[in-house]
Order: C-alpha cells, then structure tokens, then sequence
C-alpha cells in the first residue's frame, strides 16, 4: 500500500534536500584546491549523495517513488541569511544546518510507530551527520587565526537566527504535512 | 602576493564559469554572466582560493560589474 500523502511528501523532501547539499558541496569540492577541506568537502559531498539515494531507496521500497519537487529547504537560507561568500561563511551556514538536519531526523524517529524502512534509513543517515557536524565545526577552530574568532561567532549567530526564521516558515507553510510530525512532539511533551 | 594582472583575474573568471574570455569585460555587470546565486558563490570561492584573499558580503555587495570583482581581487591580493 502507498505511503499517506503528508508521509510522501515528507520523505521527498528530505530527498530533495540531500540532493541540493550533494550538489552544492560538489561544486565546491571542484572549485577548491587540495587542502584538508578539500578532502572533507569532498567526503561530505558523497555522503550527501549517498543520502539521497537512501531516501530514493527507500521511499521505492515502500512503494511510493519519490515525489518531484522543485524546492528544497537550503534555497531559503539564502533568501534569509544572505549569500555565503567566503569558506567560513559557507562552513558556518553548513554547521547550523547540520544541526537542524539532527534535530528534524530524531524528530522524525520519535513519531510514534515510525515505519521500520524510515528508521533504518534515518539511523545510517546520523552516523554521517555526527562526522560531518565535527569536521566542520573543527574546521572553523582552524580558521579562527585567518578570519577572527568573533567574526566566525558572530557569522553562527546570524546564520542560526535566519536557520530559525526559515524553520518556522518552513512549519508554516508545510503545516498540514507536516501535522505527523508535530503532534508527535506534543505527545512526547 | 603581488596583485595580479586585471587580465589574469578576468580569464580565470572567463574559465571558472565557463564562457568565453570575450564575454568578460570590465564594463559588464556581474548578473548578465552569473543568473544564479549557486554560481556566484562557487565563482567567489574559487577565486579566494586561487589568489589568497577573503571576500566578506559587504565586499560582495558593492561589486556590479566584472571590473569591479577584478579590483577587488587586485586590491586584497
């Protein structure tokens, strides 16, 4: 039997989303020159592909091919927080969105009977979100001499404020899809 | 680092977004070359990691047109 509408949707997203990270750090992975980002980046880039089939696979095993869709939740970070023009912007923008990827995922695995294909897809998926969580944030440690340890905390502070406004849009728009999601939290709480 | 040559940057521009060196001049602004916001960032890095220098979006801001990226390359080079 097909997934439920709202499930469906979810779950594309989710795609679509790992799919525009994979690219975006793609094409960052090929403009940089060898360096220990570079070989990070690179890592990151195939994770995020990986995940993305993951999601592909999985939304086919339960009998619902991922949905088409033309928008995913990174375009609207540069709506809010502006373009990321330098390395460390576009690793502190990855950091704060790494960490709202965790947070939506345990979400998602606290809904109550949670299909056992999605568990096991979100469970292989956070065991790369912790690596790439580290590597970034140690990343931004090492940048700390170039572009100032105030300047690196001011620009997590700006991009976690445009992460919240966009996560709350986000919420808004997606309201009734989202539903699944939401009354799970407030059972939990 | 010296600065380097407006030619130069202006190839390396030309290369990176993969058009032809004649459609990169001084006078051509920036949004005729690039018409998505992915590129221009991956243009923009690509170009701190060749000459060494750091944009912030305050730089980015006040740049319109190729020669104004060209000189801002120059000027922190």
């Amino acid at each position: 039997m097909p997934l439920p509408d709202d499930e469906h949707w979810v779950l594309s997203y989710y795609r679509m989303s790992e799919i525009n990270g994979s690219l975006f750090f793609g094409r960052l992975a090929r403009a940089l020159k060898p360096s220990p980002i570079q070989h990070d980046l690179t890592r990151h880039f195939a994770d995020e592909a990986q995940h993305a089939w993951y999601w592909t696979d999985c939304l086919e095993r339960l009998g619902s091919p991922p949905i088409k869709l033309s928008d995913a939740y990174q375009d609207q970070y540069l709506e809010a927080a502006g373009l990321p023009v330098n390395m460390m912007e576009i690793l502190a923008i990855t950091l704060v969105f790494e960490r709202r990827v965790i947070n939506q995922y345990a979400r998602h695995l606290a809904v109550p009977g949670v299909r056992p294909e999605v568990k096991e897809t979100i469970d292989r998926i956070m065991a790369d979100e912790r690596w790439h969580v580290q590597w970034v944030r140690d990343a931004l440690t090492g940048m700390e001499d170039r572009y100032g340890k105030d300047t690196i905390a001011e620009t997590l502070q700006r991009f976690k404020e445009a992460d919240r406004e966009v996560y709350a849009k986000t919420l808004a728009e997606h309201e009734e899809r989202l539903g699944f999601l939401l009354r799970s939290k407030e059972e939990s709480t | 680092m010296s600065a380097p040559a407006a030619e130069e940057v202006m190839a390396r521009i030309a290369e990176v977004l993969g058009i032809p060196d004649s459609r990169v001049r001084p006078e051509v602004p920036l949004a005729d070359l690039v018409g998505e916001s992915y590129p221009l960032v991956e243009m923009a890095i690509e170009l701190q990691d060749d000459y060494d220098v750091i944009f912030t979006q305050a730089d980015l801001s006040a740049v319109s047109t190729v020669g104004d990226l060209v000189e801002l390359v120059r000027s922190r080079a």
